[in-house]
């Protein structure tokens, strides 16, 4: 396909004796100096010189040496390379990275123009401070000192609690796993990232379904499926690179693409089904779609025997949701809802793609659950082809994720029991007291215990959602020693969070509010902050080097491709700069390696795969994550395996995607596939995770006659614990060194050292060399007994736009969750008493446009970008519109259900959402309500693009399980404006 | 913002189309149970349904909606093929019939002077100001407009591309000036003239009589005769639409889409033509064709005599007026002395 | 000798505007100059294709006829460039390309819109082949590097192909007996006055 072009280029064709760039110039001089027409010139535009600005990017001057780097696209997680040229320290280009099997040379829009992000001048330069109301350029040691002293003062009158760590889904795993580090030497768990409102609920749900909360597959393995669901998944646009693979699929096996969502996305515009449901509906749908498979016997009764606990209790709810039911509930007729179901349970292998249509619910966790659900009915998962394709947001959000960014855990899901904290202590070479003693005394509270610093310390933080309550409401509700009274926040949109109006009341309370980021973000410029308010300029994450895992779980190591920009720093640096300031510097960075300040990404990394058994992340060296990025080129398509002879990553796995098991030396391959069983674990198969015990209610919860390939034991087994393995039979296959690591690990107790606390990789190397699963083999969960709703219910969003169906189907009671009050109940009530509905007849449901990524400041600052979407706008259906007399490009006001909130937007009149249905992307910010904020922006950084947030409108409405936030189902009323 | 999308007939036939393939859905809503594959458009059957592609676009260039247009195809053909055939023909036609006339005929001659040697006032220094502004701007639009498409046929072969380029460049700029220098012009003459070139009888008997340009007679004649009130209205009708034209042209897409543009070409382009066609006839009756009519436009006062011969009832009105002034009428002149 | 042709597969475009911003940054294309573009015919409906288009280098082409300046020229792969040395930027070519492709820096008072930018299959202009002033004025000559545009090269689905004309269509030929569907070589008909049978 390529053709070199042979013939060399033909000059200006009827002037060939002329030298072309000399005459241009000439004639062009020629011109301007005769420009003397004066008034007339400026009449008619007249330079007639200039054709085009000239800026960065010329082509390489001669001499300097072009210098490939290659890093990770910032703005999905599909992990698309980019390839960078640089010369003299300078991008001038970006070139296809045909090697990575990922993205095999494209990008979507974000990608093809990430170099103009490094390069911006709408960048934040220097550290600023915001002083009587305006602001101030100050130095990089000033803004720490007075940072760290603030802090400090802070933790002294209110507790470490008081301070909120929010990190970022684009910090890098080592940035990721440093940040919750530092936390724990703070002495706090309320440190979270991106991952609370995009995927928390899917982690927790998949999570408790089959052990790990992750994809189970990846973009390439769909190219195995003949059948792909979509539910609340609109990859086109959110994941545009995945849809190679996606289209593949739907192309080479005449496949059946189907897309159920509210809104006919692009992604639906390519389906060869597509079922429009209301918006909140998901479980009734998937149930009613389970119903149909019940119903024709087209469930895989040899895999639920085999690897399901529970599905009998599934089909006692499933039997509600008859088709009828379901109609009433979600719109879907019953004969088309039978027909997804039939080409999903039999047209197989058949994989559900979900994104944040289906996890930004109140229900979010049961969701997912219920999606699982349907997997582990129909046998859809630990194969090729099938599985939970969960399709996550930014580059490294599954690796953030991974590494603890998470309130309720530190890194890689070892949770906070005292176990976990000793294991960390051990990897970290600290003494667990020295840690627990960081961290606050809660007194006695409104009726509530007290809470020594141990069980504080093992106490889940506060979620990023309701990060402004626990600022704003009274002290006595606030479950830790004070209220919050500081946000530290590390690469994260100020318009995330739903409910924006409230959000604003604690922005403004806050003693501090430091914003460290490449941009100033929606934090800068909203909100009447006058004081202790501070922005650092980072670097962003193509000037920095570490490893990030896409959503596949695949690891791969970026480059730094140039010096941070300005007087950027990146996050390592001014995470160090801060410890240091703090006094915790030396007791934190132990093992690692700083270089003026730096600390050394291959030496977190390292640190990381010192502790990393639970996850597997344990076997991906850096020196092992460079060998791929060097050798991208011979990993396959479809199964991203490298050919055994490949040289230094011959039978791996691209990325070595986790878990990747015991030390690198043992040569793990990574697994491509979880718990697939018809391949040996070393060369990446599994089976289901034993993590829920060994039996409930008289029933097994270990796998009956399923086991991997070449497993010693052929039948369920538990985890692996010094104890099973002597029971084994297996320890003396350990080494001598092992052995010692084992002992001094477990102390008097070698016995309950496990495979996931052996800090010696021993038990997991002699497992593997018996072709068992250290973790188990257990069966999946259909009904997860330690949930809120161990089998999915239905639950009508808190603004449910069917208020008559709410008695029916009412949203779960008011409790305590994560040290706040959880009232949707109250609140859904409340909404039912007062009509709410009848008022704002409207679904207000959000989402992504392919062009700008999360809070938007970044790719909004960018003009390649921006002027592809000038406006913020809604989506409003064509008959709606009219009702309203709203005509396509207008301005309207949409006005939300709560706060009295309003946003003045462009109607964009489409079909593409339903009747009753309006739809607005939530990457804008700098309008609040009307007003344009863009003079509040310091000087130079305000972006392209400016608009109204949808979060404005967005209303109350929790998870349970994780905190999640509903940005999809609530309610609005549409106006002219 | 997701660009304003015009109500596009193409939607309105699809969705018709789309309406009639999907199965009755029974849902209330038409969409649910679509499958988009299987409806997807077809360029072809699109292309013969509508003629014209468009479609929803999200950058600021509201043209960039069209992705398809053929009828450039017809505007090529206009431009390359029937406009350069029609100009050549038709100015070489006209050229060569006012040759053979002057061939033939030869110059009109003016009749003998006003033995007192009075003279009239023909043209007041306004309508003079405005009929040279007209006329210049005039010369040099139908130059440099002829140059777009017989520029590069006849002058660039001579010169070369880049001398003309830059000619051309310049060209461009004075066609673009000019032109309002031309429309100033129009305007004058169109309120100074308008009213003395509204058609009467004495015209029709003028016509009958042929202008006397064959038997070498002068039928009577007013200020004008119907011979220059066809020319006055020749240049206004084929003024104003070059005008109107020319400055929709000037302010591209401003008020017109793709097709517009090119229609407001065509009646440029052909409008042109036909006046440059007249305005030669004009120049060469005011120059070589008959004596003493230049100086009309020249000093702005002809001799009495020749006032009499060629526009007789005109010259007995500027006669009786001047035996008894009444007070300035607009737009007649007031007697020489 | 190739024949460069594009062609985008509406059946994989998914308007995810890679290639206009890929555009933007191999050549540094300024705001306001969109020399490829993304349009979404039949948007929100089933049915729904959109297109990515750019010029497309036709046969016989249109721009160049009717050129009053004759600026534009064919090289030997059959892409249609131009001098904007000798351009005049009177607007003839936008009014004969069938594909919207020419774009001027200014709407223009009086109609002077500036010099004609249009895509140049990534292979810059009259000017020496990867020198300073065929960068400035036409952006990155990628041809003369043996690359291929860029557009086509980054984009997320394959949708958009360049390249020789006749391999392209055995391509697209492929894909449509693959899959079973086509909505057509878009532009093909207009462009190179044939179409792809399937």
């Amino acid at each position: 396909m390529l053709t070199r072009r042979v013939s060399s280029v033909r000059r200006s064709a009827s002037s060939p004796s002329q030298e072309p760039g000399a005459a241009g110039l000439d004639r062009r001089g020629f011109l301007q100096r005769s420009l003397v027409l004066g008034g007339l010139a400026s009449l008619g535009e007249l330079p007639l010189g200039t054709i085009r600005e000239a800026k960065a990017g010329p082509p390489p001057s001669a001499g300097a040496p072009v210098e490939i780097r290659k890093n990770i696209c910032t703005h999905c997680s599909v992990g698309c390379t980019v390839t960078a040229e640089v010369q003299n320290g300078v991008w001038i280009g970006q070139e296809p990275s045909w090697d990575s099997p990922i993205n095999r040379g494209s990008h979507c829009a974000k990608g093809a123009a990430i170099r103009e992000i490094v390069h911006s001048d709408r960048r934040l330069k220097y550290p600023m401070k915001l002083t009587g109301g305006e602001w101030r350029r100050i130095s990089w040691e000033d803004a720490i000192n007075e940072i760290g002293d603030k802090i400090l003062s802070i933790r002294q009158q209110a507790g470490a609690d008081a301070v909120y760590w929010l990190g970022s889904a684009k910090f890098t795993n080592e940035a990721s796993y440093l940040l919750r580090k530092f936390a724990a030497f703070w002495g706090t768990n309320s440190v979270d990232h991106q991952a609370r409102i995009c995927h928390s609920t899917t982690v927790a749900g998949v999570a408790n379904t089959w052990g790990y909360g992750a994809q189970t597959n990846s973009y390439n393995d769909i190219r195995n499926a003949k059948t792909m669901v979509f539910i609340g998944s609109n990859a086109a646009e959110a994941h545009p690179v995945a849809m190679q693979h996606l289209l593949a699929s739907k192309e080479i096996n005449r496949g059946n693409m189907i897309v159920m969502d509210p809104r006919f996305t692009r992604t639906a515009a390519h389906a060869t089904d597509y079922v429009r449901f209301r918006a909140g509906t998901d479980i009734p749908l998937v149930w009613g779609l389970l119903w149909h498979v019940f119903q024709n016997g087209w469930e895989d009764k040899e895999f639920i025997r085999t690897r399901v606990y529970g599905m009998e209790e599934v089909r006692k709810e499933v039997d509600k949701w008859t088709p009828d039911e379901v109609e009433r509930v979600t719109g879907v007729p019953p004969e088309q809802l039978k027909e997804v179901a039939r080409k999903f349970a039999t047209e197989k292998p058949a994989t559900i793609i979900w994104c944040m249509g289906a996890t930004q619910h109140t229900v979010g966790t049961a969701n997912v659950r219920a999606f699982c659900i349907a997997c582990l009915a129909t046998g859809n998962v630990g194969k090729p082809g099938t599985g939970a394709n969960i399709f996550r947001g930014h580059t490294n959000v599954q690796g953030a994720t991974d590494l603890g960014l998470d309130i309720t855990t530190l890194p890689l899901y070892y949770g906070l029991t005292e176990g976990a904290w000793k294991h960390w202590a051990r990897v970290w070479d600290v003494s667990y007291e020295s840690l627990r003693d960081r961290f606050d005394e809660v007194p006695a509270k409104a009726g509530r215990p007290a809470r020594s610093r141990k069980e504080n310390m093992e106490t889940p933080g506060i979620t990023s959602t309701r990060w402004f309550d626990a600022v704003i409401q009274p002290e006595q509700d606030v479950d830790q020693r004070s209220n919050l009274r500081a946000m530290i926040v590390m690469g994260h949109g100020g318009n995330t969070v739903t409910r924006m109006p409230e959000m604003l009341k604690g922005l403004e309370k806050l003693d501090l509010m430091v914003v460290m980021d490449p941009h100033p973000t929606t934090f800068a410029a909203i909100g009447n902050r006058k004081e202790n308010t501070y922005l650092l300029p980072i670097a962003t994450s193509l000037e920095t080097d570490g490893s990030r895992t896409a959503s596949n779980r695949s690891l791969q190591w970026g480059q730094q491709i140039v010096k941070p920009a300005f007087e950027s720093k990146d996050d390592y640096e001014v995470m160090y700069l801060l410890a240091k300031k703090l006094g915790f510097a030396d007791e934190m960075f132990k093992h690692i390696k700083v270089e003026n300040n730096r600390p050394s990404p291959e030496d977190l990394l390292r640190e990381i795969n010192r502790g990393g058994w639970s996850t597997g992340y344990c076997g991906q060296s850096p020196e092992r994550l460079q060998a791929h990025m060097r050798n991208q080129s011979k990993f396959d398509l479809v199964t991203l395996r490298a050919p055994k002879d490949a040289p230094e990553v011959g039978g791996d796995y691209y990325g070595l995607p986790w878990p990747c098991w015991g030390k690198p030396e043992i040569r793990h391959p990574g697994t491509a596939i979880l718990y697939n069983t018809s391949l040996h674990v070393k060369d990446g198969g599994s089976t289901f995770r034993a993590r829920f015990g060994t039996e409930r209610n008289g029933q097994t919860l270990l796998a009956e006659d399923s086991f991997s390939l070449g497993s010693e034991l052929t039948d369920g087994y538990p985890e692996v614990t010094m104890a099973v393995l002597k029971k084994l039979g297996w320890d003396r296959d350990l080494t001598a060194d092992e052995l010692a690591v084992i002992q001094r690990v477990g102390g008097d107790n070698v016995d309950t050292v496990s495979w996931a606390t052996d800090l010696s990789g021993g038990i997991q190397r002699v497992c593997l060399d018996h072709g068992v699963m250290h973790y188990g083999n257990g069966k999946a969960r259909a009904i997860a007994w330690n949930l809120p709703d161990p089998v999915p219910v239905h639950r009508e969003p808190i603004y449910s736009p069917r208020p008559e169906l709410v008695s029916k189907y009412p949203t779960r009671p008011d409790e305590r969750q994560f040290r706040m009050v959880n009232a949707g109940f109250t609140v859904q009530k409340s909404a039912v008493d007062r009509g709410v509905a009848k008022d704002f007849p409207l679904i207000l449901t959000s989402g992504r446009i392919v062009e700008y990524e999360g809070g938007g400041e970044e790719t909004r600052s960018n003009p390649w970008l921006a002027e592809l979407q000038q406006d913020m706008f809604v989506e409003i259906n064509t008959r709606d519109a009219a009702d309203r007399g709203v005509k396509d490009g207008q301005w309207v006001w949409v006005f939300g259900a709560e706060n009295a909130s309003k946003t003045r937007v462009k109607a964009l009149v489409t079909d593409r959402v339903g009747r009753g249905v309006a739809w607005m992307p939530f990457h804008f910010s700098g309008w609040w309500e009307g007003e344009d904020l863009r003079s509040r922006y310091p000087s130079g950084t305000d972006p392209v693009v400016l608009g109204e947030s949808v979060n404005t409108l967005t209303t109350y409405g929790f998870d349970p399980v994780t905190g999640m936030q509903e940005t999809k189902v609530t309610l609005c009323q549409i106006r002219p404006a | 913002m997701r660009c304003v999308c015009r109500l596009l007939p193409a939607l309105a036939v699809l969705a018709m189309l789309a309406v009639a393939l999907v199965p009755a859905a029974r849902a209330a809503d038409p969409m649910t149970g679509a499958n988009p594959t299987a409806q997807s458009v077809n360029e072809r059957d699109l292309l013969n349904a509508l003629g014209k592609l468009q479609g929803r676009i999200t950058i600021p260039d509201g043209k960039a909606a069209t992705l398809e247009q053929p009828q450039g195809r017809e505007y090529r053909s206009f431009h390359e093929r029937v406009l350069p055939w029609l100009a050549g023909i038709i100015i070489l036609a006209v050229l060569a019939g006012l040759a053979a006339f002057y061939l033939i005929k030869g110059r009109i001659p003016a009749p003998p002077r006003d033995p007192g040697g009075r003279t009239v006032l023909r043209f007041s220094a306004v309508e003079r100001l405005g009929h040279w502004l007209t006329a210049t701007a005039f010369v040099v639009l139908a130059i440099t407009g002829l140059n777009y498409f017989f520029g590069k046929r006849l002058l660039m072969p001579l010169i070369g591309a880049d001398a003309f380029a830059t000619w051309s460049h310049w060209a461009k700029y004075a066609h673009n000036f000019v032109a309002w220098a031309f429309m100033l012009g129009l305007l004058v003459m169109i309120v100074a003239w308008v009213r003395d070139n509204i058609p009467d009888r004495v015209d029709i008997a003028w016509l009958r009589a042929g202008g006397g340009f064959l038997d070498g007679s002068h039928p009577p004649a007013e200020r004008f005769n119907a011979g220059q009130k066809l020319m006055f209205w020749g240049i206004v009708i084929f003024g104003l639409a070059i005008s109107v034209s020319g400055v929709l042209m000037l302010f591209p897409f401003a008020l017109l889409d793709i097709n517009g543009m090119q229609f407001a070409q065509y009646v440029h382009a052909t409008a042109a033509v036909l006046l440059i066609a007249v305005i030669l006839g004009h120049i060469y009756i005011g120059t070589l064709g008959m004596e003493g009519a230049f100086q009309a436009m020249e000093s702005g006062s002809v001799d009495l005599n020749w006032a009499r011969t060629h526009h007789s009832v005109w010259a007995e009105k500027v006669l009786a007026e001047e035996r008894a002034p009444r007070a300035g009428r607009p737009g007649t002149p007031a007697p020489a002395e | 000798m190739a024949r460069m042709k594009f062609l985008c597969d509406a059946d994989r475009c998914i308007e995810c505007n890679a290639c206009v911003t890929a555009c933007k940054n191999e050549h540094e294309v300024p705001w306001g100059i969109n020399r490829r573009r993304v349009v979404t015919i039949n948007d929100g409906r089933p049915g729904e294709r959109s297109i990515s288009m750019a010029c497309m280098h036709c046969t016989d082409a249109p721009c160049q006829a009717v050129c009053p300046v004759d600026c534009f020229y064919t090289t030997p792969d059959h892409v249609v460039l131009h001098s904007k040395d000798l351009c005049i930027g009177c607007g003839y070519c936008f009014y004969a390309c069938p594909f919207g492709a020419p774009q001027y820096p200014r709407v223009g008072n009086f109609g002077s819109r500036g010099k004609m930018d249009k895509c140049t299959f990534c292979s810059g202009g009259p000017e020496p082949d990867g020198s300073e002033a065929e960068y400035v004025k036409y952006g990155a000559n990628r041809l003369a590097e043996g690359k291929l545009p860029l557009c086509a090269e980054m984009c997320s689905t394959k949708s958009l192909l360049a390249g020789d004309g006749d391999i392209i269509a055995a391509i697209y030929k492929a894909r449509v007996e693959k899959r079973g569907y086509g909505s057509g070589a878009w532009g093909w008909s207009t462009a190179y006055h044939e179409t792809i049978e399937v």
